[in-house]
């Protein structure tokens, strides 16, 4: 998919006219911009944007020894050269997982995390897989006693923390996840050929605007007049909320993921939610969400808007459902309307497109992901 | 500036009303009536985000000039006839305002905003829409 968009942002040197764009259609491809977007801090973290946190945090997503058995780190299902994900239909832990593995991409711009929206928060998100029996099954002890007795480990606690690793081990598991978390929120996906078009297009810039494919642009129409954006909302194409767009929701036989309606009562039951102590936000505005979100019948077999950006070559949906993105568009395309059992106008709708429409909305949505540039080796912790 | 216009001709027109503070600060605000209730309110911050908490701040009076109390908040989208996922809370400030956090409209498009008023046994709802792009 990378390797496709890049194809668009170089191919067409050939002169060709953008197609007309009413005012109404140039304001909603505007919202979807600027890229990248401004820098947030997650007033939840005290050290979030530090850059020895950073350092300290990229060390710990590469740290094996986290877990219990010391062979998986968070960098196991998020691969850098997979856009942070793994490829894979369903996440494989110590054994196979129900959904998965999100990217990373532009996680710091988020304000729910998981498939359900179990986390409040990065660092708290990043706490559940080091926990998770499943996964790394490790324990607050395990992640304490790295932290105190890897020297070099120990070293860049102290320059992120600004103290030598102290406290109980729960304080120090959260301040782990907390530069887990500094780190993740780095990953910021790169400018895309969508980009420089809806930047041309807002200049009036009329050559730059041409080299955006016809196709990209048709499906990119297509997109807004089939009203996408009501949950592929903003700059990052997510309003960061939850949807039941027709996924099957059954597990194996007989089981269920119930999607957000569980991941809402994890989330109220967690201790480390922005709601408890190792919130570092004073003023309680980053637990507004937390202390006003309502757990709704609806919310049954609901999942995460995911962002369209940098989306990876597939599988796709929460639970890998769908392998490719052709097959994402024929699903939104043959859609199920008794599947979705709406009594009113239905957010999601069978768009019945044509051959043609299916392969231009393709084309647009490949123009949202780009190349990535190279990544290196984080620094040392202590040189 | 055509809202403070407005303001002032709907106090000329209904004088009973003059004692209820229309401008809830920052020289601003909505105003809806019923042959009962006026009420002022402007969000917080002025400008509502898809996605973004926000409050709403509200003066609740009355024609007959009693007490008026703010029940309840809530708000939907008509056309997918379906609400927030956050719960408001609403908390009075006293004299018959009132602020109201943890909103959010998580989509764009139209959004109906219902509000709740009592005065003594009498209760009504108002409501008035936002379009959300």
């Amino acid at each position: 998919m990378a390797l496709a968009a890049s194809g668009a942002l170089t191919a067409p040197a050939i002169a060709q006219t953008p197609l007309q764009w009413s005012d109404d259609k140039v304001k909603a491809i505007a919202r979807h911009g600027p890229w990248p977007p401004p820098l947030s801090r997650d007033p939840s973290n005290r050290v979030a944007g530090s850059p020895n946190a950073i350092v300290l945090g990229e060390h710990l997503f590469n740290e094996p020894r986290l877990s219990a058995d010391g062979a998986m780190s968070c960098a196991t299902c998020h691969i850098a050269a997979r856009d942070w994900g793994d490829g894979r239909a369903k996440a494989m832990g110590r054994s196979e997982l129900d959904r998965r593995t999100p990217s990373l991409w532009n996680v710091g711009h988020a304000h729910w995390f998981g498939w359900d929206g179990a986390g409040d928060s990065l660092w708290a998100q990043s706490i559940r897989p080091i926990l998770d029996p499943r996964e790394m099954a490790s324990d607050a002890a395990r992640v304490a006693g790295l932290l105190r007795e890897d020297k070099a480990l120990a070293c860049g606690y102290e320059r992120a923390f600004g103290e030598k690793p102290g406290g109980g081990d729960e304080k120090l598991l959260v301040d782990a996840a907390k530069a887990l978390a500094a780190f993740q929120a780095t990953l910021i996906s790169p400018r895309t050929p969508f980009d420089a078009f809806r930047d041309a297009l807002l200049s009036g810039d009329r050559e730059a605007a041409a080299r955006y494919p016809l196709a990209a642009q048709r499906g990119l129409k297509i997109f807004i007049e089939a009203n996408c954006a009501a949950c592929h909302f903003g700059p990052r194409f997510t309003n960061g909320e939850f949807g039941d767009v027709g996924i099957p929701f059954f597990t194996r036989p007989g089981e269920v993921d119930a999607g957000r309606l569980d991941g809402l009562a994890k989330l109220a039951n967690s201790t480390f939610n922005l709601l408890g102590r190792y919130n570092d936000d004073v003023s309680g505005a980053s637990a507004l969400r937390t202390k006003h979100v309502q757990r709704l019948h609806s919310n049954f077999g609901e999942f995460r808007v995911p962002s369209l950006r940098q989306t990876g070559s597939g599988p796709f949906m929460h639970n890998g459902h769908l392998a490719t993105l052709e097959d994402v568009v024929k699903h939104y395309s043959e859609v199920n309307p008794d599947r979705l059992h709406s009594d009113a106008i239905p957010l999601v709708r069978p768009l019945a497109l044509s051959a043609e429409q299916s392969a231009d909305l393709v084309a647009f949505l490949r123009t949202l992901s780009a190349e990535p540039p190279p990544r290196h080796a984080p620094p040392p912790l202590c040189p | 500036m055509r809202l403070l216009a407005g303001l002032l001709a709907l106090v000329i027109a209904f004088p009973a009303w003059a004692d209820c503070p229309l401008d809830l600060g920052r020289g601003t605000g909505l105003v809806i009536f019923s042959s009962h209730y006026l009420v002022a309110f402007r969000p917080d911050p002025m400008r509502i985000e898809v996605g973004e908490p926000f409050s709403l701040l509200f003066n609740v009076c009355t024609k007959s000039d009693k007490p008026a109390e703010l029940v309840a908040i809530d708000a939907q989208m008509p056309e997918h006839k379906h609400g927030m996922n956050y719960r408001p809370t609403i908390v009075s400030l006293g004299d018959g305002r009132y602020r109201v956090d943890g909103m959010v409209f998580h989509m764009p498009g139209r959004w109906e905003l219902a509000i709740d008023v009592r005065a003594g046994e009498e209760s009504e709802r108002l409501s008035h829409e936002f379009i959300l792009k």
